[in-house]
């Protein structure tokens, strides 16, 4: 029988060919990855293989001798998909575990090999597009008719996208749930498209009311919950002995995610350090939020220190703004939702990350949504943005019945992105979200490793989730060092945490 | 030597390709971190440290994914696998009728003991994406409820329901007769799973055209040869077995019960039932492989059609990775039984 594959009958390692991929060179096989477990998520280098046999086998001594292998259970894991950091960190608990890959030349020289070489940007890079059906007609014929209208507006055939808007708008009224609910905003915002409707009137929205629905859907959903709690947990990890700590968040907000991190950092071991919070928004509420978050760290033991940064866009920072005392501080980056919106101008991304590298941060916690809605064409924006908020408004439907309020708002606060999404171009469109892997390649061109969140976090979001209660569907996902949250198998929302090559901590 | 934990190492490393032996006792590694003596599971670390993957509807050689729902109730969520023709599918073509006179769709059930794994790890996704290229079918992964926190017969329930539903979609019927021609398939646990589920199709009146069965997991209460020869030599032990079984099983129930051991003591004949045709793989390393070898040998004596196919040198685990013979000898016989029907 003939076979394209070669076949072993010993005991070496099978070298394997898979359709689509190039044959490498002999020299660059030793520094890649082996292929096979590469494809089922773990990343051991060829070279290493025995190494890592090695371990694997004092790993199974060590455990099988140990009577109390359940110690283990205490133990907080790093990217599991790192075999041999993995195994080491079981195998020497005690020495400080090294939460990157081991050498981070080699990771970047992976990388730089990987994005050079289009075999290597295989399915990870090709967006999933995932969707659920609830298996009902009429939510099917309301998809195709979306779809079919996007599909006219691509292709410029207005009064064809005119004709389909309309349908759509009849067929959403008599959908009820979240199906109805997504195709009603999307049917909008191609709506806006078609008649181009300019979006500036879109833009020019009160900042506070933005964040008032933001609250609601901070209340309502486990998402921005799960950002901020996992966000913390990394700044708390990363700021373990520091006297001062000093936060610049990215988007301040309400300020939802301080509380928490100061209660955190006030039941420190050993005293708590003094917290210094820089926040950079633009609504006029900010300076009363320091004042509330200095009653709340006066109340609780902590030295506080708060600085308002209002600016227009995050372009506008520079580095002096922040006034960071290297000498005496600690400084961390946050932002939650704010790094995607400066992708809507060639430059912007490069002048952030300089300023970020500037301040010279121990860790730079970054969340984002789980989906490239930044593509140039504007129907796969469309179909990829459909799925992603059809998953989200699913998850609002579902568990635990929301104040009417609550919900409303959220679906507002969502609603606003979609608009932005789809009928919105140029730096007017902000919603710029992108996946983790190319994140992961703009960090990593930008001169950022990864600092991976362990078990620890992932357990504990997990029973966040839970106690949250809002519905079975959500999961917590670790991802190559960062953690998702999914809804029905589907991330939605990704975190992620970085720190300078060659920077300390 | 049995019933010890020491595991003989060295005998392991000579059967199977390096990286196979890293991946298989790095399974095994970190599974006996989640098995609490005391019969809980650590599932948030399980989940930690299982590797995940999301469905893609873009196509990757020729296969494309999505999810769907089939019971809220339970949160019952299948991945379903299909070949991609011309042109990327897009939204609206994911569930576009299938083309063919007889096109095969495989309700797949992932092993892990009824413990680990789920339709969305790596090493299923992998699996099932090569399945649909071999048997030119569609596959539905069931993402099952698992043990210990759901025992029998919750996963049993959530195959059937994934049966019924692939039975009743409109855009899976052959063109040939209009009905879906459905195949059920699963390894280790996910084998056990799909012959319970295929013995109530048979009861309620659903049609089964095979059931594809790797390294299936079943049991008993004696200790067989192969159990005590092989204990803790090839990445299993008995002790684990014996584990899952108390996790998966009714409380108080032991392995003589009929899920463990359909033809055992407590289980009801196959005679005479229209059971379907089954494709029974067993490696030769597997210690269970007695139990195995027993139900191949059940189903012939009830008059039932079976085919074995047994692999010498194969450990569990062999069909994860394509750099064996084992693997493209049992994936050749998987595609011949599926697709016998279709000439």
């Amino acid at each position: 029988m003939k076979r394209s594959h070669q076949e072993t009958s010993s005991v070496q390692e099978a070298p394997s060919i898979s359709t689509n991929k190039k044959i490498k060179l002999k020299e660059e096989d030793d520094n890649m990855d082996d292929e096979l477990l590469a494809a089922l998520g773990y990343n051991v280098r060829s070279s290493d293989m025995a190494d890592v046999a090695h371990k694997l086998e004092q790993l199974e001594m060590v455990l099988s001798n140990d009577d109390n292998a359940f110690n283990y259970n205490n133990t907080v894991h790093y990217n599991p998909s790192d075999l041999s950091v993995w195994a080491h960190t079981m195998l020497y608990p005690d020495l400080d575990p090294t939460r990157t890959t081991p050498s981070d030349e080699c990771t970047t020289s992976n990388k730089r090999i990987r994005l050079g070489d289009s075999a290597y940007t295989e399915s990870t890079t090709t967006r999933p597009v995932v969707l659920f059906y609830d298996s009902q007609e009429t939510g099917v014929r309301l998809v195709q008719a979306l779809v079919a209208c996007a599909e006219a507006v691509q292709t410029e055939n207005l009064s064809l996208a005119e004709a389909l808007v309309k349908r759509v708008g009849s067929l959403a009224a008599s959908q009820v749930g979240a199906m109805g609910k997504v195709a009603t905003f999307f049917a909008e915002a191609l709506a806006r498209r078609i008649y181009k409707i300019h979006p500036s009137s879109v833009a020019a929205i009160d900042p506070s009311f933005e964040e008032i629905l933001q609250m609601h859907f901070y209340d309502s959903t486990p998402y921005l919950k799960f950002a901020h709690f996992t966000a913390n947990q990394a700044i708390l990890e990363a700021v373990t002995t520091a006297r001062v700590v000093h936060v610049i968040d990215l988007g301040i907000n309400q300020g939802m995610q301080w509380p928490a991190l100061m209660q955190a950092l006030a039941l420190r071991h050993g005293g708590p350090p003094s917290f210094r919070l820089t926040g950079v928004g633009h609504s006029e509420g900010i300076q009363q939020l320091g004042w509330k978050l200095a009653q709340l760290a006066q109340a609780i033991g902590v030295e506080f220190e708060f600085k308002a940064l209002t600016v227009e866009r995050l372009t506008d920072l520079e580095p002096e703004m922040f006034e960071t005392r290297p000498e005496s501080e600690t400084v961390v980056v946050n932002s939650v939702f704010e790094f995607h919106t400066v992708l809507s101008q060639p430059g912007s991304i490069e002048k952030l990350f300089a300023t970020v590298k500037a301040v010279k941060p121990v860790i730079i916690t970054v969340v984002e949504q789980e989906a490239n809605h930044n593509g140039v064409v504007f129907l796969e924006r469309f179909n990829e943005s459909l799925h992603y908020y059809s998953s989200l408004f699913d998850s609002l439907e579902d568990g635990v019945l929301l104040p009417s309020q609550d919900r409303v708002m959220s679906e507002a606060y969502i609603g606003r992105q979609i608009l932005n999404v789809v009928a919105t171009e140029g730096v007017d469109r902000t919603e710029r979200h992108e996946t983790l892997v190319q994140w992961r390649k703009r960090f990593g061109l930008a001169g950022f490793v990864p600092v991976n969140l362990g078990s620890d976090a992932f357990k504990q979001a997990s029973l966040l989730l839970e106690i949250f209660g809002g519905g079975d569907g959500y999961r917590v996902e670790e991802n190559d060092g960062s953690l998702m949250l999914a809804w029905q198998m589907r991330p939605i929302i990704a975190t992620s945490a970085w720190k300078l090559r060659g920077g300390r901590g | 030597m049995a019933g010890s934990d020491q595991v003989n190492l060295i005998e392991s490393k000579t059967v199977v390709p390096l990286n196979t032996w890293v991946l298989i006792s790095n399974f095994k590694l970190a599974y006996n971190l989640l098995r609490r003596p005391d019969g809980t599971f650590n599932r948030h670390l399980a989940e930690f440290l299982d590797r995940k993957v999301p469905a893609n509807a873009n196509p990757v050689d020729g296969v494309f994914s999505f999810d769907v729902i089939i019971d809220r109730q339970t949160n019952l969520l299948s991945r379903v696998y299909r070949p991609a023709h011309a042109g990327s599918p897009s939204v609206t073509h994911l569930q576009n009728p299938v083309d063919g006179e007889i096109v095969p769709v495989i309700v797949f059930f992932h092993g892990g003991s009824f413990a680990h794994s789920s339709a969305n790890s790596a090493i299923y996704d992998t699996l099932c994406r090569r399945l649909v290229g071999l048997c030119h079918a569609v596959v539905v992964s069931v993402n099952y409820r698992r043990a210990p926190e759901n025992r029998h017969p919750c996963a049993y329930d959530d195959g059937w329901a994934a049966l019924n539903w692939v039975n009743s979609r409109s855009w899976l019927k052959s063109k040939k007769d209009s009905k879906v021609h459905i195949f059920l398939a699963g390894d280790s646990s996910g084998g056990n799973i799909a012959h319970n589920v295929a013995l109530r199709a048979v009861e309620l009146g659903i049609d089964v055209l095979g059931n594809v069965l790797l390294n299936p997991m079943f049991g008993g209460t004696d200790r067989t040869e192969s159990e005590k020869r092989l204990d803790g030599k090839y990445f299993v032990t008995v002790r684990d077995r014996d584990w899952y079984w108390r996790a998966f099983l009714p409380e108080g129930e032991d392995r003589e019960h009929p899920a463990c051991s359909p033809f055992g003591p407590r289980s009801k004949s196959l005679e005479g039932l229209s059971f379907p045709k089954s494709l029974v793989v067993v490696a030769g390393l597997d210690l269970i492989q007695d139990w195995q070898l027993k139900y191949a040998e059940g189903l012939k004596e009830a008059g039932q059609e079976v085919k074995l196919v047994y692999l010498e040198q194969a450990t569990i685990g062999f069909y994860l990775l394509p750099n064996n013979n084992h693997f493209h000898t049992v994936m050749d016989e998987i595609a011949a039984f599926v697709n016998a029907e279709c000439q």
